[in-house]
C-alpha cells in the first residue's frame, strides 16, 4: 500500500497539467452539486422564515376554509381564548392595499410564487396589546399603535425609503376613500419588519376592519397554547384535532408551516429542474474524469508494464490509479464546496427577484456538504475504475514493446449495448406509463440510458461521420487536414470519450433553452390567445362592475371584460385524486359575452364547439378547467367538481379544458353571474380592454389616466408590457440554467484539451517521422486542427440529436409532473451556440496542444518513448 | 543445478489465418553464477525466449524452471511475485519512471515489495555508486544521459538481489563507448554480486562480453559459442551469425 500511494502521489504531482484539468472537473461538479442543493435550501428556509415570522410563537394557527368569501367571524376569538390550553388568540386581518401617491404608478410584478414580495402594501389589524405577546416587534423608536386609534407602525427600512418619520401620516388606499393612519413607531429589519419584503404595516385591528368594510371580520387568529402541549407534537396534534372539533364547520385549524409548504409547493417543480441539471453537470464531469484517468492509464502503459514485470501486481495497479482518484478527489471535493458557496451566493442573488429570498445565504446545512463529498469521491471513484481495470489488464509485455498501447478498436459489443439503452430511454420515455413516486426516478433512469446509449454508439458512427468532415477538413486544411480528419479514426476509445464529453455539454445547452423556448412560446400563445385585449386597467382594491361603462366611454375603447380572481375550496371528495390539504385553487370569474369581444381561450384537444362550451359556461354553474387540473385530477369535459360557496356545496359542470398559465393552474374559469350568485362576491380585479385599431394604445392609456387615475386609483398596463413582464420573469428563471449549461460547456472544453494533448503526446514519434518526411510545423499545426474539427463536428452531431431528444423528454417529464400541455418547439438559437462552441470552442480548446505539437523537435520526438 | 532452465519450450503465434512458430521445443539451461548472451538474425525468437524465461509471457507448450520452481504453473499474483523477487530486468528502453529520482527508480522494486526506501537506501546507494553514479542519486531521468539512465536500470534490477536478471537489448538504444561501459558493467556486476544474466542482443561486440553466446534460428538454438579465458572474440560471432543469416 505504501508503494501505491507513494506512486500515486508522485503521479499526481509530476503531470500538473493534467491533475488540474481532472481536479477542476470534480470541482466543478461538486460545485454544482452543492450550490443547486444549497439554492434550493435558502429559497425554502427563507420562504419558511417569513412564514415563521407572521406566526411568531404560535403553535396554531385558525384560518378560514376558504379566507376570500367566508372569513372568521370575531366571535370565534372569544371562544377560542376559552378553550382550556390556549393562552394567548391573537385575531390577524389582513388588507392588501397601496399607499394613496403611488396608486398611480403602480405596476402589478410577479415572482415565481405569485405576485411579487413588495408589490403591495400589507396593512394588518392586530391586537396592539396581544400580539407583541406572540410576535416579536423590534421598535428601534416610538410605541405600538393604541386599540380604535388610526395609528400604524412600520419598518424603519421602510419609512426610510418612503422618507416618513414618526408623526407624518400615512395615507393608504382604503375601501371609500384613502385613510390616514399616524406613523407612531418605526421597526428593525427583524421580525415581522421582514413580512413582505418590508412592505408591511400594523394598525390596531378595529381600524382595519373599519378603513376596509370588514367589521367583525378576521383572516386569522394565532394561538399560542401551553408549553405542555408545544413540546409534545403528539398531545399538540390531538388538541389540534379536539380544538378542530369544537370550533365547529368553516375553520381549519393549521400549524404555521402549513402556510410555507404551500408556497414551497409552487417552487418545487423548478427545484427538480436545477436537480435535474445539476446531475447532468456530474454527468459531464464524470466524464472528463473518465476521459483523464483513461489517458493516465494509456500514456503510462509502458510504465505500468514495466511495473507489472518487476512485480506490481494486478490488484496494487488497480490501487495505484484508485488511489490517484482517491486523491484527487479528496482534494477536488474539498475544492468544490468552496466554489459551490460561491456559485450558490451567485445563483441565490439571481433569483432574489423571483424568490422570496434575501439574497444571503443563512447556513449550510451538514447534510448538503456531505451529500456533496460524497458525490463528488464516489463519482470520481467510480469514473476511475474501469480506466484502474484497465491498467490492471496491462501485461508486462507492455513494457518491451516499442510502442504504447492505444484505445483502438472497440468490441461491437459497445454499439450494441449503446442501441440497446437507446432503446431503454425509449421505451421509459414514451412507451411506460410511471406512476406519480417513480416519476422522477424514471426521468432520471432514462436521461442516464440516453447519455449512455448515445456515447456507446459513437464508435459506430466514428467512420461513417469521418466519411463526411474528412471532405471539409480538406477544404480548410488541405492535404495536412485530410490527414488530420483520419486520425479520428484510430483511437476510437479515446474519440468516443471526447465526443460524449462535447455531447452532455452541448445537451444541456440545447435541452434547457429549448425547453425554456417552449415554456416561453406556450406562455406567450397564451397571452396573445387567450388573455387578448391591449390594456389592462387594475387597482389595488376591487374596482366597482359599473366602472366599466366609464371606461367604455373613452374614445379608443371598443370593448371592455371584467375579470376577478378570487380563491375556492373545493369539497372533500370531489376529486378523483383528493387534492393535498394545501393545494389552492381560484375561481376566475369572467364575463363570457364581453370576454370574447376582447380575447379568447385557449381549449385544449378535442373539446368539441367552442361556442357550445361558452354556452354551456354563460348558463351557470358551470366551469373551464385548466388542463393541468384536469390532468391532475382527472377531470374531464362532462365531470363536475364540488366547489364550496356562500350557499355550501356545489356541482359545477366541466364544460371544457383550456390551456392556462395562471395561478400555478390551479385555476376553475366561471361566469360572473355564479361569483355573485354563488360566491357572493363582486368587484374587478382588472378589465382587459380592445382597443380600436384606429387609436394608439398608449393615446388610449393616456387619456384613461388623465380622466380616472386620481378618482379611482387605478393602474394601467398594456398586454405588451405585461406580457414582457411574464416573459421577462420567465427568462430571468431560465438565466440559472443558463449558468449550469455554461459550466458544461466548460468541463466539456476541458475534455477537448484532455484528448487532443494525449492524442499528441501518444503521437510524438510520429508527428517527428512526419516532419522528418518534411511537414512544416504550420502543416502539423494543421493537421492537429483538423483532427479537431472532426472531433468538434461529431460532438456537435450528437449534441443536437441527444440535445433535441432530452429536450423531450424534459418536456415530457414537466406535462407528466405538473400538467401542462407543453410541446416541443425548435428555436435555432440553441443550434446555433452548439455549433459554434462545436467548431469555434472546440478549435480554440485545440489551440496550445497544437502548438505543442508543431514545436516538437523531430529527433527528440523519434526517438522519445 | 542450473538455476534457470527451460525445458522443450513452444511459442506459437497466430498472425490472422497463419500460424508462427516463434521457438520451437527449445532446451536451455543457465548455470548459477553465468553471463549468458543470445544472438539470433530478426524473427529468430530470441526475445521471445526472454520474455517466457522471465515469466513476461505464456508459452505455448513446454515449462521454465527457476531453482527447479516451474514457474508457469504458479497463479498470476504468485509469477507477480516471482519477478519481484527473483528476476531482475533491463530494458533497451530503460523504463524508468520520470516522476521519480534515480534513488527511487533504483528502489521501486522495494517499494513495491512494501517495505520502506530508508531500510534498503545503503544498499541503494552502494548499487548506484557500482554503476558510477554515486553523485546522481537525487537526479531524475531527464537529467541523466541515456547512458546513465541504463546505469540506474541495471542497479534498480540487481536491488532485490535477484536469482537472475534478464536485459533486453541493453545497449540497443545507446552509442558505442556508453555500450562498452554498459557491458563492462554488467560483466563486473555479475562477477562481484554472483549473479546470473541472461542478454538478448543483435551486436557482437556486446555479446562477446559473455561467458556463453547461444545462437537461435527459426525458433532454435542452433549454435553455441563457450568464453575461453579471455573472452569470446567478436570475429567469431560475427562469423556465426553472417551464416546463419546467409
Amino acid at each position: 500500500m505504501f508503494a501505491v500511494a507513494f506512486l500515486a502521489r508522485r503521479n499526481l504531482s509530476a503531470h500538473r497539467g493534467r491533475t488540474l484539468l481532472t481536479l477542476l472537473g470534480i470541482v466543478l461538479g461538486v460545485a454544482v452539486v452543492l450550490a443547486t442543493q444549497v439554492t434550493n435550501q435558502t429559497t425554502l428556509d427563507s420562504l419558511y422564515e417569513v412564514f415563521d415570522r407572521a406566526t411568531g410563537q404560535a403553535s396554531l394557527l385558525i384560518v378560514p376554509v376558504n379566507k376570500e368569501r367566508q372569513p372568521l367571524n370575531q366571535e370565534l376569538l372569544a371562544k377560542a381564548a376559552r378553550v382550556k390550553g390556549v393562552e394567548i388568540a391573537a385575531p390577524i386581518l389582513q388588507a392588501r392595499t397601496l399607499p394613496a401617491s403611488e396608486a398611480g404608478s403602480w405596476q402589478i410584478a410577479f415572482s415565481m410564487t405569485g405576485v411579487a414580495a413588495g408589490n403591495f402594501f400589507d396593512l394588518t389589524g392586530i391586537d396592539p396589546e396581544l400580539d407583541p405577546q406572540v410576535r416579536v416587534y423590534p421598535l428601534t423608536s416610538g410605541r405600538m399603535p393604541r386599540p380604535a386609534k388610526y395609528e400604524v407602525i412600520v419598518p424603519a427600512s421602510y419609512a426610510d425609503k418612503k422618507n416618513l418619520r414618526i408623526g407624518d401620516k400615512l395615507e393608504l388606499l382604503a375601501k371609500d376613500q384613502p385613510a390616514r393612519l399616524e406613523i407612531v413607531g418605526l421597526l428593525a429589519d427583524e421580525g415581522v419588519a421582514m413580512i413582505n419584503d418590508g412592505a408591511v404595516g400594523f394598525a390596531p385591528l378595529q381600524v382595519v376592519q373599519d378603513l376596509f368594510d370588514r367589521a367583525g371580520e378576521l383572516d386569522e387568529i394565532s394561538l399560542k397554547v401551553s408549553r405542555q402541549l408545544t413540546e409534545n407534537p403528539a398531545m399538540l396534534e390531538a388538541y389540534k384535532q379536539q380544538l378542530a372539533t369544537r370550533l365547529g364547520e368553516g375553520v381549519r385549524i393549521v400549524y404555521p408551516a402549513a402556510r410555507g409548504q404551500l408556497v414551497g409547493q409552487m417552487l418545487a417543480t423548478y427545484q427538480l429542474g436545477l436537480t435535474f441539471f445539476s446531475i447532468i453537470a456530474i454527468f459531464v464531469g464524470a466524464f472528463l474524469i473518465y476521459n483523464a484517468f483513461s489517458m493516465t492509464v494509456v500514456e503510462r502503459t509502458r510504465e505500468i508494464g514495466m511495473l507489472r514485470a518487476i512485480g506490481l501486481s494486478r490488484r496494487q495497479v488497480m490501487q495505484m490509479v484508485l488511489a490517484e482518484a482517491g486523491l484527487l478527489s479528496l482534494a477536488g471535493s474539498a475544492l468544490g464546496l468552496g466554489a459551490g458557496y460561491w456559485l450558490a451566493q451567485v445563483l441565490v442573488r439571481m433569483l432574489v427577484n423571483l424568490t422570496p429570498n434575501s439574497g444571503n445565504i443563512h447556513d449550510v446545512p451538514p447534510a448538503i456538504i456531505l451529500q456533496s463529498l460524497a458525490i463528488g469521491i464516489g463519482v470520481t471513484l467510480v469514473a476511475a475504475l474501469i480506466p484502474a481495470m484497465q491498467a490492471a489488464r496491462i501485461t508486462p509485455l507492455e513494457a518491451l514493446r516499442a510502442r504504447s498501447r492505444s484505445l483502438g478498436r472497440l468490441s461491437p459489443l459497445y454499439w450494441i449495448a449503446g442501441l440497446v439503452l437507446l432503446f431503454i430511454g425509449w421505451l421509459i420515455t414514451y412507451r411506460i406509463v410511471w406512476p406519480m413516486e417513480v416519476i422522477y426516478f424514471a426521468g432520471y433512469a432514462s436521461l442516464v440510458c440516453y447519455f449512455l446509449g448515445a456515447t456507446l454508439t459513437v464508435s459506430l458512427a466514428v467512420n461513417l461521420l469521418e466519411g463526411f468532415t474528412r471532405p471539409l477538413s480538406r477544404r480548410i486544411y488541405g492535404n495536412e487536414g485530410a490527414i488530420g480528419s483520419a486520425n479520428i479514426r484510430r483511437a476510437l476509445g479515446r474519440t468516443t470519450l471526447t465526443v460524449a464529453s462535447l455531447m452532455v455539454a452541448l445537451t444541456m445547452i440545447i435541452s434547457i433553452q429549448s425547453l425554456a423556448f417552449s415554456f416561453k412560446s406556450d406562455v406567450q400563445d397564451w397571452i396573445d390567445n387567450s388573455l387578448g385585449g391591449d390594456l389592462y386597467v387594475r387597482a389595488a382594491l376591487p374596482m366597482r362592475e359599473s366602472f366599466a361603462k366609464q371606461l367604455l366611454s373613452v374614445p379608443g375603447v371598443s370593448a371592455i371584460t371584467p375579470i376577478r380572481v378570487i380563491d375556492v375550496q373545493v369539497a372533500q371528495g370531489s376529486l378523483a385524486a383528493d387534492p393535498e390539504s394545501n393545494d389552492q385553487f381560484f375561481f376566475q370569474a369572467i364575463d363570457p359575452a364581453s370576454f370574447l369581444q376582447v380575447g379568447n381561450m385557449k381549449f385544449a384537444a378535442n373539446q368539441g364547439d367552442p361556442a357550445q362550451n361558452w354556452k354551456r359556461l354563460t348558463q351557470g354553474q358551470a366551469v373551464f378547467v385548466s388542463s393541468s387540473v384536469a390532468d391532475r385530477y382527472n377531470l374531464r369535459q362532462g365531470d363536475t367538481v364540488t366547489l364550496l360557496t356562500r350557499r355550501g356545496e356545489k356541482p359545477f359542470y366541466i364544460a371544457a379544458e383550456v390551456v392556462d398559465f395562471t395561478g400555478q393552474s390551479q385555476m376553475f374559469y366561471g361566469a360572473y353571474a355564479d361569483l355573485r350568485n354563488l360566491f357572493n362576491a363582486q368587484g374587478v380585479d382588472r378589465f382587459a380592454i380592445a382597443i380600436d385599431p384606429t387609436f394608439s394604445v398608449e393615446g388610449v392609456m393616456q387619456e384613461i389616466k388623465d380622466r380616472f387615475q386620481k378618482s379611482h386609483n387605478i393602474s394601467l398596463q398594456s398586454t405588451v408590457a405585461f406580457r414582457n413582464s411574464i416573459l421577462d420573469l420567465m427568462n430571468q428563471s431560465f438565466r440559472l440554467f443558463d449558468v449550469l449549461g455554461l459550466i458544461g460547456v466548460i468541463i466539456g472544453g476541458l475534455g477537448v484539451i484532455n484528448t487532443l494533448t494525449m492524442n499528441i503526446i501518444e503521437r510524438q514519434r510520429e508527428i517527428g517521422g512526419l516532419r522528418s518526411l518534411g511537414m512544416t510545423r504550420r502543416q502539423v499545426l494543421k493537421m492537429v486542427l483538423a483532427e479537431a474539427l472532426g472531433l468538434g463536428l461529431m460532438g456537435g452531431l450528437y449534441g443536437i440529436l441527444v440535445g433535441t431528444m432530452i429536450a423531450n423528454v424534459a418536456i415530457i417529464g414537466t406535462n407528466m409532473m405538473i400538467g401542462y400541455d407543453l410541446v416541443y418547439r425548435f428555436t435555432s438559437s440553441p443550434y446555433l451556440i452548439s455549433v459554434l462552441i462545436a467548431l469555434g470552442a472546440v478549435q480554440l480548446a485545440a489551440i496550445s496542444p497544437a502548438r505543442r505539437a508543431a514545436r516538437l523537435n523531430i529527433v527528440d520526438a523519434i526517438k522519445h518513448e | 543445478m542450473p538455476v534457470l532452465a527451460a525445458q522443450s519450450l513452444t511459442k506459437t503465434y497466430r498472425m490472422g489465418e497463419v500460424s508462427v512458430t516463434a521457438l520451437d521445443d527449445v532446451d536451455f539451461a543457465v548455470e548459477r553464477g553465468e553471463f549468458v548472451a543470445i544472438m539470433g538474425p530478426s524473427g529468430s525468437g530470441k526475445s521471445t525466449l526472454l520474455h517466457l524465461l522471465g515469466g513476461l509471457d505464456f508459452p505455448t507448450s513446454g515449462e521454465v524452471f527457476l531453482n527447479d520452481l516451474p514457474i508457469f504453473k504458479l497463479s498470476d499474483d504468485e509469477l507477480t511475485e516471482l519477478r519481484r523477487r527473483k528476476v531482475g530486468f533491463i530494458f533497451q528502453f530503460y523504463n524508468l519512471l520520470p516522476t521519480l529520482n534515480a534513488a527511487e527508480n533504483v528502489g521501486l522494486p522495494v517499494l513495491i515489495d512494501g517495505q520502506p526506501l530508508r531500510r534498503e537506501r545503503a544498499r541503494i546507494d552502494d548499487l548506484l555508486t557500482l554503476v558510477g553514479l554515486g553523485d546522481r542519486v537525487d537526479h531524475k531521468p531527464d537529467q541523466l544521459s541515456g547512458g546513465q539512465q541504463q546505469r540506474v536500470a541495471i542497479a534498480r534490477a540487481f536491488v532485490n538481489q535477484p536469482e537472475i536478471v534478464l536485459a533486453d537489448e541493453p545497449t540497443g538504444n545507446l552509442d558505442s563507448r556508453s555500450s562498452t561501459a554498459i557491458l563492462e558493467l554488467l560483466r563486473s556486476t555479475c562477477r562481484e554480486l554472483g549473479a546470473t544474466i541472461v542478454m538478448v542482443t543483435h551486436d557482437p561486440r556486446a555479446a562477446s562480453f559473455a561467458d556463453r553466446v547461444v545462437f537461435l534460428k527459426d525458433g532454435r538454438i542452433v549454435h553455441t559459442l563457450t568464453n575461453g579465458a579471455g573472452g569470446i572474440p567478436v570475429a567469431e560471432i560475427v562469423d556465426v551469425m553472417t551464416r546463419l543469416e546467409l
